[in-house]
């Protein structure tokens, strides 16, 4: 298990926490609550040594989605198609939320 | 095109059975409440910890539902999962009580204790035991078992106290799993391969035809719904946790060293024409039975030398007012997975109805006669038959003697001098309102052995002993189980193997103490997470669910 932080420069307030997904084999959940100022990221990772493809897969969620948002992650060893998948998943349930 | 129930996660079965628009989830994802027990063992949590509790309507009747998530570690049941569940019913008791009538469903996808957390996890599951007892007094408590991981250990026994079990041919139930009885008995016990001879025995087929679970379904949202929606409206009940007279009647024409297959109990099943058994109390003899410390301190604290039983692993006896209660090893017991001072088939069926004989004969006395276990039990039997009939079913009829009688008015204590491990635990010792046990590093506490949690759990026995070292959630002694606020008292100076006179007068002050603080005490199990250790640290988080509980459930 491996504990990760980021912090994402965003621009755009959500007014709505969201949760989504299980932490099943090969999943994970997202939460999203909002803030303001820059995103924070707290990652609980059951895949050590993935700091990097971490950044690399939020770096374009963010691109795409910049929210200013509190990320709590849990993660039992997703792929990043998953993860991504799992992200987008939540946009849509804060769309349906908001 | 079918809309699966199975399929689903815990969240969307909950949200699927209600009707539209009325759900609401209580201590949900957003609410903070983790385990503190899983990341400091490197665990990835889960922010609902596995259950979700979410109340509403199921054609406009009010229900509570309980789904535990069988992807998140197997649907273990850990201290934040199990208290979520016991203080969601709890809460539905004060309803029904109250007059507002909720139907609590619980969803089953669960390997049990979840072994992480292991003695949180057998405490939980004790405490979800004694509210199911005390609420299906007023409702129904229905059970789903849709399948993926089924029900396993102590989360089945709960599976057999509940008034009416629903499941689907994709499930399976049963105490111990496949790979645990191959662990504990060997391959030709029970070959964990042989996923035939698994589904054949533990699926929902086999166990709908043998008493253990009522209804199947198909795997549809739908049909779910309908299935509980007229349990719920005929206050369907099994009363599948009263059938010890059926079960010892099976038992006593059972050959327990000739096979049987599936088909061949299907046979016997059927063939049963129950009678009453009453067991009568033990008596002095000349021969000594198999030594075990369960055995010398029964001996002991009822003045009956080699105490001998028609029932030879249960010993009970009357003395100065006190029901005394134990079960102890028989080395020449006809079932050879019972040997050692387990709990087997016979023995909790047998403990079940003894506690239900000085229930009935006390029902009108305003005194009821308190009631001593001496728990010495190394496990629950693994074994093939014993799956086939469903030991489950045997210690859910002794749990549930235990509480009704707790709940009654029977003040329950259990006196440890012994091992107290897992199921057999849960059988006989964990339904006591008072836990009195001698502080001895001889005595083992646990969910499971270290060989069997090691496998389960993929660490090797070093890993394993290395994470209990830090987590007395984990512990093996009965010094760490002590720091999580379970036991009423740790008798110091007292060696488990050495009765003397002075060791059994300072026993006996402490039951007699223990009894004097259960007058006009609670009759439930709140003395586990009330006292002040387990305030202080040993249930802290089980007191913070009860409190945001407390704060959620009002509509």
């Amino acid at each position: 298990m491996e504990k990760l932080h980021f912090t994402f420069k965003a621009t755009q307030p959500i007014t709505h926490p969201v949760h989504i997904g299980v932490v099943a084999s090969g999943d994970l959940e997202v939460i999203m609550r909002p803030t303001t100022g820059d995103s924070e990221l707290d990652i609980v990772t059951g895949s050590d040594g993935f700091h990097d493809v971490w950044q690399h897969v939020l770096e374009r969620f963010f691109d795409r989605y910049p929210i200013q948002a509190k990320f709590e992650i849990n993660d039992f060893g997703a792929t990043p198609g998953v993860v991504n998948l799992r992200l987008t998943q939540a946009m849509e349930a804060l769309k349906d939320a908001q | 095109m079918r809309n699966s129930f199975v399929e689903l996660h815990a969240r969307q079965r909950a949200e699927a059975l209600l009707d539209a628009g009325t759900g609401r989830e209580l201590i949900g994802p957003l609410d903070n409440m983790i385990s503190p027990q899983l990341e400091p063992q490197g665990i990835v949590p889960e922010s609902d910890d596995g259950v979700v509790i979410m109340k509403g309507q199921i054609n406009g009747k009010n229900v509570v539902i309980a789904a535990i998530e069988g992807a998140f570690q197997g649907g273990g049941i850990g201290e934040v999962s199990g208290a979520k569940i016991v203080s969601a019913f709890e809460q539905a008791l004060a309803d029904n009580k109250a007059g507002k009538t909720i139907y609590p469903i619980i969803i089953l996808d669960t390997g049990g204790v979840r072994l992480q957390e292991a003695n949180y996890g057998l405490l939980s599951i004790s405490e979800i035991h004694n509210i199911v007892i005390a609420l299906k007094k007023y409702v129904p408590v229905i059970g789903l078992v849709p399948g993926r991981v089924g029900s396993f250990g102590g989360m089945s026994i709960t599976s057999a106290l509940l008034s009416y079990l629903i499941g689907t041919d994709r499930a399976r139930i049963g105490l111990n799993g496949p790979e645990v009885i191959e662990q504990e008995a060997g391959v030709r016990e029970f070959d964990s391969s042989d996923k035939n001879l698994i589904w054949n025995t533990l699926g929902t087929k086999q166990r709908l035809a043998t008493g253990i679970v009522d209804e199947i379904v198909d795997d549809d949202v739908v049909a779910f719904k309908q299935a509980i929606a007229a349990a719920i409206t005929a206050h369907k009940d099994s009363h599948r946790d009263q059938k010890s007279d059926f079960y010892l009647t099976l038992l006593d024409q059972l050959d327990p060293t000739a096979p049987l297959d599936t088909v061949g109990y299907r046979k016997m099943f059927a063939a049963v024409q129950p009678e009453t058994h009453h067991l009568a109390p033990a008596q002095a003899s000349q021969t000594p039975g198999t030594p075990s410390r369960g055995r010398l301190w029964f001996e002991k604290l009822t003045g009956i030398q080699n105490a001998q039983s028609d029932v030879s692993t249960v010993l009970h006896a009357k003395k100065d007012g006190r029901e005394y209660i134990a079960i102890v090893a028989d080395e020449h017991n006809r079932f050879p997975r019972v040997r050692h001072g387990e709990v087997g088939l016979v023995e909790g069926f047998t403990v079940a109805s003894v506690v239900n004989d000085l229930v009935a004969a006390d029902k009108d006395k305003a005194v009821k006669t308190p009631i001593i276990m001496v728990v010495d039990v190394p496990s629950q039997a693994y074994g093939y038959k014993e799956e086939l009939i469903g030991i489950h079913l045997s210690l859910a009829a002794s749990a549930a003697a235990y509480a009704r009688a707790r709940q009654a008015g029977h003040p329950v204590v259990a006196f440890i001098p012994g091992d107290a491990v897992s199921g057999g635990f849960l059988a006989h010792g964990l339904q006591s309102n008072r836990l009195i046990a001698l502080d001895d590093l001889g005595i083992t506490i646990q969910a499971m052995s270290k060989a069997s949690a090691a496998r389960i759990t993929q660490r090797t026995i070093a890993e394993l002993e290395e994470a209990t070292k830090h987590v007395p959630a984990m512990a093996y002694d009965i010094e760490n189980y002590r720091k999580l606020g379970a036991l009423y008292k740790l008798i110091e100076g007292v060696h488990s193997k050495d009765a003397n006179d002075q060791a059994v007068a300072t026993v006996q002050g402490v039951i007699q103490h223990a009894l004097d603080s259960l007058e006009d005490a609670p009759t439930d199990l709140s003395f586990r997470y009330t006292n002040p250790i387990a305030v202080k640290s040993g249930r802290v988080a089980t007191n913070k669910v009860r409190q945001m509980m407390a704060e959620q459930w009002p509509d």
